[in-house]
Order: C-alpha cells, then structure tokens, then sequence
C-alpha cells in the first residue's frame, strides 16, 4: 500500500497485519507503541517502592495488582509493536535496558513519599487514561486491541488513585500541606504529559494523516484540564499560578500558557538526559543485567529440550 | 468431623491456640509477599516477572484472609499489621532474608521449600474443627498448587547445567531457615486436641523432608542433613529474627507512620 493510499483509508481500526504497509506507517507505529510499552515499565518501576510502603492491606493489594498490570500492558504493547515488522520485543526491551528507549516526561522524575503517589496514580494516570481513550480508534488494529485491556484495567487504577488523594486530602493539615507541595511540583509535568505544542511536535502531523493518533496534543491537553482542574480543586488542591491555565469561555475550554512550561527540561527528558532519567534508567539496567544468566540459560534449555519456558498464570 | 467450632464458642485456651496458628499462616504469607514484590520489574522476562507478580499477589490475599480471621476474634487491622512490635511477628526466617540482587535461583527455591511446607500445612487444615477457616483453606490451597508449580518447573530447569551450582549455593544458605518453619508451636497440644489442625506439627515437617529431599536430590542437589544442619539463632516462630526484619518493618510502616497513624482504609468492603 502507497502512503497515499494509507492516508485516504486512514481511520479507526483500519490496519492490520495481513495489510502491505508502508516503510514510513510501521516505523512511525513502532516508535509510538514502543514508546507506550516502555512506559508501562517504566511507570511500574517507579510505583513499585508503593506497594511495600502502601499504609493498609487493601492499599498494598491495589498497589500489587497495578504493577502488575503495567507489565501485562507492556507485554500486550511490546506485541502490538512487533506485529509491525520492524524489531523484535527483544531488542525493544535491550534498548529500554541500554537507556536508547523512550518513555513518557513523567517517569523520569524519582517519588520518595506517599503524597507524592496520587500525583502518578490519580493526575498521571487519569491523563494516560484520556490519552488512550482516544487511541481506541487508532489505525493500527493490534495496538487499538491493546487499548480495549489496558483502559478497561486504567480505570480501576485511576479510582484508587484518587481514593488515595481524597483520604490524604481528608487527613491532618500537615498531610494537606504536603499533598499541595507534591501537586505544585508534579502539576507543569503532568500538563508536559501530552507532549509538545502542536506547532513543536515532530511527529504530530504525519501520526494524524495515517490515523494513528486522533487527537493532537493540544487537544487532549485541553479537555485534560476540562475535566482535572475541577477534579483538583474538588479535593482542595490549589492549581499553582504559573504555568497560566485560562479559561476560554468562547470555546467552554481550558487551556495553558505554553511558555510558562520549562520546555528545555522537556527535551533534556526526552532525550533520556536528565538526572532521574539515568537514575531510573541504570538501576532497571542493572537489575536487568543481573539476570543475564538466566534469560542465558534459558536459551539453553530451549535450544537442547525445544520446551517453552514457564508460562504466567491467568 | 465437621467444622462447627464458630468466634463465640472459643473458650481462652482455645482462643490462644487458634490465634497462635492464624499468626503464623498471616504472617508467613505476608512477609513473604513483601520479599516477592522486590522482584516486579526486575524478573528476567515479562512472562516471569508476570508470574512471580501473581504469587506475591496471591500471598499478600492469602494473609489478608488470614488476618481478617484475626479480625473477627477482636484485633484491628492496626494491631495486626501496622503497630504490632516487630518481636511478635511470627513468621518463619526463611520469608524474611533479602535477595542478592539477580539471586533468581534464592527466590525459586525459596518459593520452591516454602510452597511445598505450606501445602502440607493447609492439607492438615482442610478438616479443621473451626469454621471460618475451613471455609477459607479450599481457595488457598488451589492457588498454591499454582504457586508449586511455577516454582518446580523452573527448578528442574536451573538445576541444569551451569546454574546448578547457583541453585546449591540457595540451598545451602536457606536450608536451615526453611527448617524453622517447623518450629514447633507453644499451644500445639490444644492446636490438635480441638482439630484446629489435624496433623501435628512434627509429623508436617517428617512429610515436608520425605517431599522435599527427594526431589532436590534427583535434580542432582546435595541436601544438608536436617538434624546435623547449624540453626540460626534467630527461629523467628518464637519472635526472634534476624537484623534484616526491623529494618523491613519499618520500610512497610514508613508511610503510616509519616501520616501519623491514619485508620487503614478499606477498599470495596466492610471492616468485619
């Protein structure tokens, strides 16, 4: 199929594997989903530390079942994103290892308390959710698929998050206090989530013409804030005064000052460059290669017994 | 014999037994699952990681049940878990050791001698004489022959070639901890004269040697001699632990503690 061709059919569901497409969709499919799987790992690694420190059983359990689902939802990502033909889940997962692979600005800054949680569990992830809505109706059918699961299992996510904030945010007037230090820090990355402004986005344009994306990200940062300022306030968060959030009351939308964002942070973050970046990056690194042996070994195995390696439950 | 011994028929003594046995049960699985969970994201493969996720899941439910049996004999989930001295933890030393970083085959075989005595613990449990717990033990038991499983399968594999050796070194280490699992209980006489349990504690750990020893040594494993093995001063069945416990029970209790105490909250359920 000619790119032409992709951008006249272009539209929900559209794409599958049995389709010849073009050298330009699948690479640029492949960068977007992988980005997305690594992400999930990434954004399982930081909450991870979550689970032990959760402050009930029922907490620990929701925070358990979470990171387990962040790597469900890679596993299922990892496989829509092979199923373009350009790399292997293998070599996705070496270039997250050797800090090559990309993930979302947000989970590159460290979390040290529990008030700092819901700024990922609640803000975060209920942006991922609003992000990935919309990818329900990309073009490429395997990763619209993996959308069904992962936003089915996101939303239960984004209920404990703001649980969790609402009980912080009912809690002592020191509690309240940190939760609104945490908000004013998480509050620029958060907005940053959706990525650059469509005039500085590099693959915005070409994503939208063949259909896998649907939104810009000017868009969905606007009706993000439609629905979270009010959510925040609701809880009794102040949204800080910088970066400006107008109101437009013409269009019934939010909508942000872009300059007032550090977008030089930004790009350092993208690139993998910044200090949390090589932080998080090097300690999975390092918890990877310690088990080097064992993905060796079980090569091994597999190569003298043509057996499969043990399976996960469910 | 039917279970039919219900909260409101324990008289003290029975009372005593039954909590001594319902702490154990709790808080193996619970420390247990803390050490798992170290392994989420830093399994070998998704597919492990994945797995070893849903066991840790799976033991943390497990004591969750087991606390709520506590629950309902009048302690609080505070009690229980957040404020309880780390000496009155009775979980065995074998759930508490940390991992060197990469130690795939201390985790396995650890899962391997811990799941294999838990089995045989929750069998004697099966036709116990109290009720709520027989209404439990069935769904634990399923998930844990899972949890068997997933541990045999890649032990037979590692104990192949060159991580064998890794696989001993496990063993040699976590072999005399995994014997205090059977330590033998205070309240043990009272535990089998009211069919809390219906195998005593020294008969469980005779099945538990008879189960583990053979297969360990048909993967080629030199198995310590269990009555010549040294023993760890800390046995953690009577409330001592090695150093590196406190310093997990206060990882866990970090958070409560920093939000000074707040009343452990519940999700989709009442309190008991």
């Amino acid at each position: 199929m000619d790119l032409e061709t992709v951008k006249e059919r272009a539209g929900p569901r559209q794409f599958a594997p049995k389709d010849d497409m073009p050298e330009e969709y699948r690479k640029a499919a492949t960068r977007m989903i992988q980005f997305h799987a690594n992400s999930e790992v990434m954004g399982g690694y930081l909450e991870k530390p979550f689970i032990r420190q959760a402050p009930s059983i029922d907490r620990k359990l929701a925070f358990s079942a979470k990171v387990q689902d962040e790597i469900g939802h890679a596993q299922l990502l990892y496989r829509a994103a092979e199923s373009l033909g350009v790399k292997t889940r293998d070599e996705m997962l070496d270039e997250l290892a050797r800090g090559e692979g990309k993930f979302l600005n947000c989970f590159h800054y460290p979390m040290e308390s529990w008030h700092e949680v819901p700024m990922i569990a609640f803000f975060v992830d209920g942006a991922a959710m609003h992000r990935q809505a919309t990818l329900k109706n990309t073009s490429w059918t395997p990763y619209a698929h993996a959308m069904d699961k992962v936003c089915f299992e996101e939303g239960f996510h984004v209920k404990h998050g703001e649980s969790i904030l609402s009980e912080l945010m009912n809690g002592s007037k020191a509690t309240q206090e940190k939760t609104q230090a945490a908000f004013e820090t998480w509050w620029p990355r958060i907005i940053q989530f959706f990525g650059p402004t469509n005039d500085k986005s590099v693959h915005n344009d070409f994503a939208q013409e063949v259909g896998l994306k649907t939104k810009s990200n000017d868009e969905l940062r606007d009706t993000f804030l439609d629905t979270y300022v009010p959510k925040a306030e609701k809880y009794g968060l102040v949204v800080p005064e910088y970066p400006r959030i107008e109101y437009d009351e013409e269009l019934d939308t939010y909508h942000v000052n872009e300059d007032d964002l550090n977008w030089d942070e930004f790009w350092t973050i993208a690139k993998n460059a910044s200090e949390g970046s090589h932080e998080q990056i090097n300690s999975r690194s390092q918890a990877q290669a310690a088990v080097e042996w064992v993905r060796e070994s079980m090569h091994s195995w597999e190569g003298a017994s043509g057996a499969g390696t043990p399976q996960a439950a469910d | 014999m039917p279970a039919t011994l219900n909260p409101e028929d324990l008289d003290a003594e029975q009372r005593a037994a039954l909590e001594e046995l319902l702490f154990r049960l709790a808080d193996d699985e619970y420390v247990h699952g803390e050490r798992l969970i170290e392994w989420q994201i830093y399994a070998p493969t998704l597919e492990s990681d994945l797995a070893l996720a849903n066991v840790a899941q799976d033991e943390f439910g497990h004591a969750r049940l087991w606390y709520d049996l506590l629950e309902e004999l009048g302690h609080t989930e505070a009690e229980l878990i957040w404020e309880r001295p780390a000496d009155e933890f009775r979980h065995a030393t074998l759930v508490e050791l940390p991992f060197a970083e990469g130690d795939w085959a201390d985790v396995i075989l650890r899962c391997y001698l811990y799941d294999a005595a838990e089995r045989l613990r929750l069998d004697a449990l099966v036709d116990t004489s109290y009720a709520p717990l027989a209404d439990r033990v069935g769904k634990v038991l399923s998930e844990e022959r899972y949890h068997l499983e997933n541990a045999q399968s890649w032990l037979d594999r590692l104990a192949e070639g060159d991580s064998r050796d890794r696989v001993q070194d496990a063993l040699d280490r976590l072999f005399p901890h995994a014997l205090s699992l059977f330590a033998e209980p205070d309240h043990e006489e009272a535990i089998i004269d009211n069919g809390f349990r219906t195998m005593s504690t020294a008969d469980l750990r005779i099945e538990w040697l008879e189960t583990v020893i053979p297969y360990l040594e048909s993967l080629g494993l030199d198995v310590p001699e269990p009555d010549e093995v040294e023993r760890p001063s800390a046995r953690g069945r009577d409330g001592t632990h090695t150093d590196h416990w406190d310093e997990l029970a206060a990882e866990f209790r970090r958070t409560y503690e920093e939000l000074e105490a707040p009343e452990p909250a519940r999700i989709g359920r009442e309190r008991v």
